[in-house]
């Protein structure tokens, strides 16, 4: 050491005892000007054993206690100094020798983790969440958001905890070492933006020799010292990459991204996966920036001009574009039992303006997405909220000796059809099910037709009929009698109601879907399968006309052996807008005039429909019992004393 | 459009025509406004001018740093147009500064910058009323702000000026083009509810498709060159707070890209370039001395200028603004992550190629940011469902299900992150880190022995490509082995995975000889097939490869109890201890040794001393560990009550070592709890005690134990009432009632217990063995002997066992058998320590 060094250190020293209260700030601010001090200080904690060592850490320790943030970081801008000089001292077996530096370390920790009031310090943060406003955005303009079981728990916005609150320590052990040196770190990440060069250059040598030391690579980076190899902890790491990450973008990107290589390179020996994640993404968005490295020092963050312009080509299929197509597909599998039997030639042009096409409509167009994209994340609430209790409903209901044969008979067409015709590779009935995992096939069909309502259950039965028939017409079927009347028992009628409910619950969110159903007449001759099978009538025709529509995309798009998925249908069914509502219905309205078969209450009803499905998605229970009553109404009409299937022949497709 | 309009109808189209950049129709709208009114022919002149300038500028867009063009034909008609309508000076003031702010953006295009100052200069810029002015104009003046900052730029100043010059026309440069940006945002909120409005009213004609507004060069310039010049300079605190500006006006459709754009910029500046002290959040004003600005250039920090309009901001109650720097970044890259993944093409087709690299990128992005910024805050739970988003760009991606795989793994979701790692295997089979994590996970919390053991395999099939990895491959197939041969009910089987494990060891521990983990493990195995002293010689060399390693430490005191040195063994124990005073294993440990040397006060004392640990650490303690918010304790209680509803809890059986094949199903249930516990504090020392509550009742079954021993029935009944309450179907606690139960001498009772023990963990060795002997005592020999050999089948080297079944096969009268029993039982005590090798941890 220098005697000059010396002479530095030893006036900083005597300079602060004498300084009163007052000039603190003052003298905090001349630190800065004393461009000889500080490197002496490196020096000096460097070399172990110089006597300086012991006043020079203690009079450190009196900066960082002193309360001034400037003399603070100050003693800041050492810690990875420090930090280096104690564990190389540890690895040499020789714990107790950096006294000095251990207690300061200890100090300053002792002193960071309480408040003013001597309270255990948490240091908390707040998980922003999109789907409550912002100073940047507002949540109506983000579109539908995926809701997962971790979207719902962040719903609105959580207080989160990451560092806090930890005991006092007066020594280290091997148990709390890096829990004390993680901290300080923490700390020294903090205050990033006030470190200088060489104190970065010191966390990127510490970072480096750690994580190497008595590993081959040692050998490559040409560092000679310490070889025995030094514990880490995946945390520690994390910390150390912060620091890195800093550096690489403010002036240090040489030593910067070796350190960071370093640290990977230790981490996935230790197989850490905190610190290889944190890591690969730092070194990926190098990469993807091209960082600049400017010889000068200075820091390179730099931003271009870019083109505002959409740089994706507009027919490209995004997920936003395809946000329409979706549901579209999931129709037409559900419906290939329908249509493939169709004959293509009754098209309608698709009535869609979802896409890319729609996007770019303009405003209007994009309220109408809005909308549409709101009604899906409603759909899918709705989904997820009626799941678990559909899945109990159907649980406890089925369990009741009489209805329990009606899955069970149903189960029959609705599999056979499928396997006959076009299925090559069966799913399992229920699977797709939005995954619900579930022990028997039987649990598992119970649930699939709860979930659906009965359109479902219908449509297989009357698939059956209609194979039975042999009337080559299109399969489909629906139902139109009344629930009530002489249901088996009243526990499947209940069960009946609870369906309802839920069906209408989905209706609200998808009166274009409930319009989108190929009826036939037919009546079945056991009334008993459909004992709860109700109020799906009134749908039937105005579904005529986008049957049609189906047709086509089937088969356009999908291949013909789409597999008939009966339980898919339940996850589609919550997702249509009501945008076309309108004009389906008119249509469909109009085309009641050549579809005598079908009960004219129908179209009538139609709209009230709608509007109590929208009231049994605000008051569920009331607009189950209003549902109910809606339901049952047109029962005089079809003059049919006992519940039964009507299935409407429908030749004119 | 053939019939005539009447004369206002038509200008509300023009000026419709104009806001909406629909400049094609401008010539017929302009032969219809000429027919009507002679008088506005100059008009004419300028909207022709007009349109035929903007078509030219779309077909031909400048680019940055192009060269000027010079006098194009068609430029050229578009001056005689503008020159046509300002000569005559029959246009109305406000048109009159139209013609010439074209005029100067003219100048502009044809490379004279020089006159297109001086056009300005004639009208004032910033005397033009931006209250009440059409649309339109809204544009035209964000334009000329930006033409003229661009102007200002090119033309060098005019004389040689002082440094003081320089800085103020510097600072005139950024307000042209914060002005022209502020202007540009109004224009286009602007526009956007016109022509919501125009669509609303014009329905239900599909009517003309209104195009993709785009904004054009000079917008864009105006919009983006104020921050680019301050980050230039060096002044993040101005760059920063105009990012804010124009992240805080209410978003349009043609904004939304840049939105992403900035949103993301601002999120990598805030990680990148700022830390927590220097962070200001967006509603307050800067600091006025900021280490992020660079010292030697002294710019101002605040904005000089107040337009009389400005464009919308978000607004409203409860507006959530960040307060720390991740806050912010986080936001912003929810909201750059929302729009990203909006655009991920889908396609797979050739010809979306490029689109599909591009909008991976941006994506790509936005999620390693949101990593670096998750990660920092240790959220890995909400970082895993974040990058779940990120697999619709997944496909053949490996950076993408690399990182999910990490996450997954990070959030405690070890199942699922297996199943994504051996994706990751398929799309880079040569990086032998990604097997040793799926074998790290599946001999973990998952006890997925035949996986790992695939794993471990292409690991060590690597061979010398994994270079320092191939050790790590042959430690990891050798713990497999090892927790097979536990797991194996067989003799045979076991004794031949304790073979292939320490093979597996010893070839570990040969090419890495410097890894104490090696040389530890080939320990314990030489340990657990009772190689005493050669187990000692290996880990005496992993404590000096890691002097303080816990496990070594351990391992050491276990041995040296084997060999019947207890008092060293306790020595050691205490110094681990001094290391690792909460470390539960060890206090285990400590109480068993202090029963053997010290007598039951010692080891009672001991267990008090570690329920105030247990107090202190999980009363008080770390709500850091524990994922959201709440203190560690808030979620054991929370978990306590699930602990209740479980049938089988179980916690690390201190006495038949980890997890047992046959007790699968009180393993699953310690999975998952370690799942979960794993999942809530993922920083948590991993070396820690499984769970609270298992620890809590395991205390208190070490305590009953020593009241046991010390024939206090009273107290040992209350200390397993203790446990009970924890976890009232444990084997443990069954065990345990037996125990005291015969010891006050009721026969049947324990009997009872012992029998209900084994009916929920079969393989109980301990249990059996007294069961054995109760039934003994109760003289029913055949029965015993058969509950003994099973005992002896599941853990031969438990010599209690051997000597009960001696006893049993005496009284049978069977004196050769016995005798060779009593003889296995005393060479087995010879190597035996006062807990199994196999309490200690087998993890990678």
């Amino acid at each position: 050491m220098l005697a000059m060094d010396q002479g530095v250190v030893e006036e900083w020293l005597s300079e602060f005892k004498t300084l009163p209260e007052t000039a603190i700030s003052s003298y905090a601010t001349s630190l800065k000007e004393k461009g000889s001090l500080v490197p002496a200080l490196y020096r000096v904690i460097r070399e172990n054993y110089s006597d300086l060592l012991e006043p020079v850490c203690h009079q450190l320790f009196e900066f960082y206690r002193s309360g001034e943030p400037r003399l603070q970081r100050f003693t800041l801008q050492f810690l990875p100094e420090l930090l280096w000089s104690y564990l190389s001292v540890g690895a040499g077996r020789d714990l107790h020798c950096s006294g000095c530096i251990e207690a300061l370390l200890l100090g300053i920790y002792n002193l960071e983790i309480v408040d003013k009031d001597g309270q255990s310090k948490v240091l908390t943060f707040t998980v922003p969440s999109l789907s409550k406003p912002s100073v940047y955005h507002e949540p109506s303009t983000i579109g539908s958001l995926a809701l997962t079981e971790g979207a719902l728990a962040n719903h609105g916005l959580s207080r989160v905890v990451y560092s806090g609150p930890y005991f006092q320590r007066e020594t280290f052990t091997a148990q709390n070492r890096f829990e004390v040196l993680t901290f300080l770190l923490l700390c020294y990440n903090a205050a990033l933006s006030y470190m200088s060069t060489t104190s970065l250059q010191s966390l990127c040598q510490l970072s480096s020799r750690v994580c190497i030391c008595g590993y081959p690579r040692q050998q490559l980076r040409r560092y000679k010292g310490i070889n025995t190899r030094m514990m880490v902890t995946s945390e520690f790491l994390v910390q150390l990459i912060t620091g890195i990450h800093f550096a690489l973008y403010n002036g240090e990107s040489d030593l910067g991204s070796k350190a960071l290589d370093d640290v990977l390179y230790r981490a996935q020996l230790e197989l850490y996966p905190e610190a290889l994640l944190v890591g690969n993404a730092i070194k990926s968005s190098i990469q993807g920036a091209a960082l600049k490295s400017n010889k000068e020092g200075t820091r390179s963050i730099q931003v271009e001009i870019t083109p505002t312009a959409p740089r994706i080509s507009r027919n490209a299929v995004t997920s936003l574009s395809i946000r329409g197509h979706r549901w579209k597909r999931h129709e037409t599998e559900e419906n290939s039992v329908d249509s493939t039997d169709l004959s293509p030639a009754g098209t309608i042009p698709e009535i869609s303006i979802t896409g890319v096409g729609g996007e770019r409509l303009g405003v209007a167009n994009g309220e109408a997405l809005r909308s549409r994209t709101e009604g899906e994340a409603l759909g899918v609430a709705a989904e997820v909220g009626a799941d678990p209790r559909g899945q109990q409903e159907g649980g406890s209901t089925f369990r009741d000796p009489s209805p329990r044969f009606l899955p069970a008979r149903l189960r029959l067409p609705s599999h056979g059809l499928p396997q006959s015709r076009h299925n090559p590779a069966p799913l399992p009935p229920g699977k797709p099910r939005d995954a619900v995992d579930l022990g028997s096939p039987d649990e598992l069909m119970e649930i699939a037709e709860e979930d659906e309502g009965f359109c479902r259950r219908a449509a297989a039965e009357g698939g059956g009929g209609g194979g039975v028939g042999g009337s080559g017409s299109p399969p489909t079927v629906v139902i139109s009698n009344s629930c009530g009347a002489s249901s088996p028992a009243p526990t499947s009628g209940k069960a009946a109601g609870k369906s309802q409910r839920r069906l209408l619950v989905g209706k609200s969110k998808e009166k274009e879907k409930e319009k989108e159903r190929e009826r036939e007449g037919l009546t079945a001759p056991d009334p008993r399968k459909l004992g709860g099978a109700g109020g799906r009538a009134m749908s039937e025709n105005t579904e005529q006309l986008s049957l049609k529509r189906l047709t086509l995309t089937s088969s356009q798009s999908v291949p013909k052996s789409t597999t008939l998925s009966l339980s898919r249908t339940a996850s589609s069914v919550f997702s249509r807008s009501f945008e076309q509502v309108s004009n389906v219905l008119a249509i469909a309205t109009g085309n009641q005039g050549h579809r005598a078969p079908s009960p004219t209450p129908n179209s009538n009803h139609a709209p009230e429909l709608n509007r109590y499905s929208v009231c049994s998605l605000q008051e569920e229970g009331l607009g189950y019992l209003a549902g109910r009553a809606e339901h049952t109404s047109p029962t005089p009409h079809h003059k049919q004393p006992s519940p039964s299937i009507s299935v409407h022949l429908a030749p004119d497709l | 459009m053939t019939a005539r309009k009447s004369g206002s109808r038509l200008e509300t189209e023009i000026e419709r025509c104009r806001s909406e950049g629909q400049w094609d129709k401008i010539p017929e709208l302009v032969r219809q406004l000429s027919a009507k009114l002679i008088s506005n022919d100059d008009l004419g002149e300028l909207l022709l001018g007009e349109s035929k300038l903007q078509q030219y500028l779309k077909e031909n867009p400048i680019k940055q740093d192009a060269s000027p063009r010079g006098n194009r034909p068609r430029l050229v008609e578009v001056r005689k147009h503008l020159t046509a309508a300002l000569d005559r000076g029959n246009l109305k003031h406000d048109y009159l500064q139209e013609a010439r702010l074209l005029m100067a953006k003219l100048c502009y295009v044809e490379g004279d910058y020089r006159e297109a100052l001086s056009q300005y200069g004639r009208v004032t810029l910033d005397e033009l009323q931006l209250a009440g002015a059409p649309v339109y104009r809204l544009s035209m003046i964000a334009e000329a702000y930006a033409t003229k900052g661009l102007c200002l730029e090119k033309v060098p100043p005019s004389s040689p000026s002082l440094t003081n010059k320089t800085m103020d026309r510097d600072q005139e440069i950024i307000t042209c083009y914060e002005k022209s940006g502020d202007i540009a945002l109004l224009y286009l909120q602007e526009v956007e509810k016109a022509l919501s409005a125009g669509m609303q009213n014009r329905s239900p004609k599909p009517g003309p498709v209104a195009q993709e507004q785009e904004l054009g060069y000079f917008l864009e310039t105006g919009l983006q060159r104020a921050h680019v010049i301050h980050f230039k300079n060096g002044n993040l605190t101005r760059g920063v707070g105009r990012f804010r500006e124009i992240l805080r006006a209410v978003e349009t459709r043609t904004t939304q890209n840049l939105r992403m754009t900035i949103a993301r910029q601002l999120a990598e500046i805030l990680l990148r370039g700022m830390c927590d002290q220097s962070y200001w959040s967006p509603l307050e004003d800067p600091p006025h001395h900021s280490p992020l600005d660079d010292p030697l250039k002294n710019t101002s920090h605040t904005k000089d200028y107040a337009l009389s309009r400005r464009p919308r901001i978000y607004s409203g109650e409860n507006l959530f603004c960040p307060q720390e720097n991740t806050e912010e970044a986080l936001l912003l890259l929810l909201i750059s992550e929302s729009m990203a993944n909006r655009d991920a093409v889908l396609s797979r087709i050739p010809e979306h190629n490029s689109d599909r690299i591009i909008s991976l990128q941006s994506a790509s992005v936005v999620y390693d940011l949101l990593t670096i910024a998750l990660g920092r805050r240790g959220q890995y739970e909400m970082l895993s469902e974040c990058l779940e988003r990120a697999m619709k760009f997944a496909f053949e991606e490996f950076h993408l299900w690399y990182q999910l795989a990490l996450s997954l793994m990070a959030a405690g979701k070890s199942a699922r992150a297996v199943k994504v790692l051996k994706e990751c295997i398929r799309l880079k089979p040569d990086d032998p880190t990604i097997p040793l994590l799926a074998v790290k996970l599946c001999i973990g919390t998952l006890h997925w022995l035949d996986e790992g053991e695939r794993f471990a395999k292409m690991v060590v099939d690597m061979g010398e490509k994994a270079s320092e990895f191939r050790a790590k491959g042959y430690l990891a197939l050798g713990l497999v082995f090892s927790l097979k041969a536990t797991d194996a009910s067989l003799r045979g089987m076991q004794e031949e995975y304790q073979k292939k494990a320490l093979s597996a060891f010893q070839r570990a521990q040969s090419l890495s000889p410097t890894d104490h983990l090696a040389a530890f493990y080939l320990a314990l195995q030489l340990a657990v097939s009772r190689q005493i002293p050669e187990a000692l010689g290996y880990v005496r060399q992993a404590l000096q490869l890691q002097g303080d390693d816990v496990h070594s430490l351990h391992l050491l005191a276990l041995l040296l109890s084997a060999q019947k040195h207890y008092h060293d063994g306790l020595n050691i124990i205490e110094m681990a201890l001094s290391e690792y005073p909460e470390n539960f294993a060890l206090l285990f440990t400590k109480v068993k040794l202090e029963t053997l040397c010290r007598g039951p006060e010692d080891a009672l004392l001991t267990c008090k001393h570690m329920l105030q640990i247990w107090k202190s650490c999980y009363n008080l303690t770390n709500p850091s560990d524990s994922g959201r918010g709440s203190s560690l304790l808030d979620r054991a209680i929370a978990d306590r009550r699930q602990l209740n509803a479980m049938t089988l809890p179980d916690f690390s059986d201190p006495e038949t070592g980890s997890v047992h094949a046959t007790s699968i199903a009180a393993s699953r249930v310690e999975q998952a709890l370690s799942e979960v516990a794993s999942s809530l504090q993922s920083s948590a020392p991993k070396q820690g005690p499984l769970h609270p509550w298992m620890t809590l009742a395991q205390i208190w079954l070490h305590a009953a134990e020593v009241y046991v021993g010390m024939g206090k029935p009273a107290e040992a009944t209350a200390c397993t009432q203790e446990a009970a309450n924890l976890f009232p179907t444990s084997h443990h606690v069954l065990f345990m009632k037996g125990q005291v139960a015969e010891l006050r001498g009721a026969m049947e009772e324990a009997k009872r217990w012992y029998e209900e023990a084994l009916s929920i963990s079969p393989t109980h060795v301990k249990t059996m063995q007294r069961l054995g002997l109760i039934l003994h005592q109760l003289q029913r020999y055949s029965l015993a002997e058969k509950v003994l050999r099973d005992a002896v089948q599941v853990s031969s080297t438990a010599h209690e066992v051997w000597k009960s079944l001696g006893e049993v096969l005496q009284a049978q009268g069977n004196a050769g058998a016995a005798t060779e029993c009593f003889l296995t039982a005393l060479e087995l005590e010879a190597s035996s320590p006062v807990l199994p090798f196999t309490i200690i941890p087998r993890m990678l």
